[in-house]
């Protein structure tokens, strides 16, 4: 994983385990790699990936057991919910975007139809 | 949060000249920290007089409570030249001399981060190249269960493929609980190691900030931040 330095690691590393939890790939319930192999793997600091873990526990995004790792969360609710944030995020900066371009409502639910049958054509 | 490095009005000079003057530093146990400054800023120095290399220096310097010097050193893994070597020795004899001198060299530590690091330590000191020898003075020192590690400038003039197995090879082995300062005066490869960063300008602390803090309080990374620090554009009642 490339990292943008303007922005801080922790918030990077977080985003990255979003995706992932809420794409699949990392399944509910799924242990994470220990913390000295995600530092290795993402070629940071053990303390920043400690933080980031830290904080998807605070958000029980993530469950902690003492000794044993990080793991998941097997509430699919809470899933869901960083599946709608996420998603609620790009919508809302793609509406603005195409808002400040002066698209109607009407206009832009067009244009995202038009552009999925087209892709969907293609592929 | 007990810091492992304590340095409190350090100032030193040399035949008249001012190297460092009315340092103070505080590093918190478990950090990586980076140490940056142009060459000549004193970043060199400042490290020499925490391993009580160098001498004579007024202030104090403490490292996890210790003021002694002698103490000091015993606490502190500091790469060294190697200079104090025989061009023709062989690593494993150099190995052999830390072994003998430093009673936490963990000998396992040293297999593991050799073979990690490529190192063939049948060769000999002088047939080396620049990068081999980085990476042989990184297992050296790593290889030690010292509180503090002071790493001067591992980076220097080396390839990108050694310098990212040092890299790996700080991450993986470096204990929790030891402290480490990385000196360099170019520091894009190595930010996201760092913890935080402490600027050395004009001979003293300029600056010591969390590299975390840098990006979310500025909206630049380490390097630009450096830069800035240097070149002005940044000012002392910004920091």
């Amino acid at each position: 994983m490339e990292f943008d330095d303007k922005i801080p690691i922790y918030y990077q590393i977080k985003n990255d385990l979003y995706h992932r939890i809420v794409a699949g790939d990392l399944a509910p319930g799924e242990k994470l790699p220990a913390v000295r192999q995600l530092a290795v793997d993402l070629t940071v600091n053990v303390n920043t990936v400690q933080r980031a873990l830290s904080e998807m526990v605070t958000e029980q995004v993530l469950t902690s057991k003492r000794g044993v790792g990080n793991f998941v969360t097997q509430d699919t609710t809470k899933i869901t919910a960083l599946k709608q944030r996420l998603s609620h995020g790009y919508i809302e900066r793609l509406y603005t975007q195409l808002h400040a371009l002066r698209l109607s409502d009407g206009e832009i639910v067009a244009a995202i139809q038009e552009y999925m049958a087209t892709t969907n054509e293609e592929e | 949060m007990t810091n492992a490095i304590e340095i409190t009005d350090l100032s030193y000079r040399k035949n008249t000249k001012t190297i460092l003057h009315d340092v103070n530093l505080q590093i918190v146990q478990g950090r990586v920290v980076g140490l940056l400054g142009e060459n000549g800023a004193g970043k060199t120095t400042l490290m020499r007089l925490m391993a009580d290399v160098a001498k004579g220096a007024k202030g104090t310097i403490a490292i996890n409570q210790e003021t002694d010097g002698t103490k000091r050193r015993g606490l502190i893994s500091f790469t060294e030249s190697l200079r104090g070597f025989r061009p023709g020795s062989k690593l494993s004899q150099i190995r052999d001399v830390y072994a003998t001198v430093y009673p936490d060299f963990s000998a396992q530590k040293y297999i593991d981060l050799t073979t990690f690091l490529q190192i063939d330590d049948d060769l000999e000191l002088n047939k080396l190249s620049r990068g081999t020898r980085e990476k042989f003075i990184i297992a050296l020192t790593l290889s030690r269960q010292a509180a503090v590690y002071l790493l001067d400038e591992p980076f220097n003039g080396i390839d990108s493929m050694s310098r990212k197995r040092i890299i790996s090879s700080i991450i993986k082995w470096k204990a929790d609980d030891a402290t480490m300062l990385i000196s360099d005066h170019y520091v894009t490869e190595i930010a996201a190691l760092l913890d935080e960063v402490v600027i050395i300008k004009d001979h003293t602390v300029c600056t010591h900030k969390s590299s975390e803090e840098i990006r979310s309080q500025f909206g630049i990374g380490v390097e630009d931040f450096y830069e800035s620090v240097y070149g002005g554009d940044i000012h002392d009642d910004e920091l």
